[in-house]
């Protein structure tokens, strides 16, 4: 087992980080690992471009939402399911076929909606035409989204990150 | 071509009961299938008598757009813990 995996599993044991950190964390040791071996032969759940060398382009497969609420906030300590430091815990993951499904629905939009939704958008100081979402543009932002980690500790302790993988 | 979706899990467990079930996805696509195609003339005969309004064409695309839909949705998992509730839906 290599030293970095041995600390994140340490780190983990501590309670220092999560174990979806941790799950994280292992994959980018893995895809680093096989990055400078073989390329293309990791187990993270990412599609390989067919890039070789140094730097593998990985291609974000889901998008994740992940919620983890501070357990002091709600424990009760008696082990009861809804009171314990779980409420408010969120773990949602999105595959990207169904974000990019999603976005060609958009085409579906009768054009009369969408003036309305441009006249919105214009209203909140948005100065942007929703029919010029393309499906390039689209594909350039989900590569784009592979490098996107949103980390964000509210003011009750509780974490909320976004993130690809 | 991704793989189509299989089976559905949800579960939604709350103080009072705990109720989950798995659905066949496998089953329900060919089922759709049938549906689909023993609806077909009518389909096509909306779609034909509203093409001159532009709606047919909408209707042409909702149905692609539902189909590309269902497929892309293995994968999807949302796992949501309220006050009083737990929510679980997993797509495989």
């Amino acid at each position: 087992m290599s030293e970095n995996k041995k600390k994140i599993l340490e780190m983990l044991a501590q309670n220092k980080i999560s174990a979806d950190d941790a799950y994280r964390l292992l994959s980018a040791v893995d895809s680093g690992e096989s990055g400078r071996g073989d390329a293309g032969h990791g187990n993270t759940g990412h599609e390989d471009t067919g890039k070789r060398g140094p730097e593998i382009k990985i291609k974000p497969k889901y998008l994740r939402v992940t919620v983890t609420p501070n357990p002091e906030a709600h424990a009760t300590g008696n082990g009861n399911l809804f009171q314990d430091g779980n409420v408010g815990r969120v773990n949602i993951r999105v595959p990207m076929s169904l974000i990019r499904a999603g976005i060609k629905l958009t085409s579906l939009i009768p054009p009369e909606a969408l003036d309305k939704a441009n006249n919105a958008l214009r209203e909140k100081g948005i100065n942007f035409d929703v029919r010029n979402i393309k499906q390039d543009d689209v594909e350039e932002l989900i590569e784009a989204l592979g490098d996107m980690e949103i980390d964000v500790e509210g003011g009750k302790g509780e974490k909320v990150k976004v993130f690809v993988e | 071509m991704n793989r189509p979706p299989m089976l559905m899990h949800v579960k939604i467990q709350n103080e009072e009961r705990d109720f989950g079930f798995w659905l066949p996805l496998f089953l329900l696509i060919p089922l759709a299938l049938v549906i689909l195609i023993i609806l077909s003339p009518l389909i096509l005969i909306a779609i034909l008598v509203t093409w001159p309004s532009g709606w047919g064409k909408y209707a042409l695309l909702s149905l692609q757009a539902a189909f590309v839909s269902f497929w892309a949705l293995r994968g999807l998992e949302v796992d949501v813990q309220g006050r009083r509730e737990k929510v679980y839906i997993s797509v495989v």
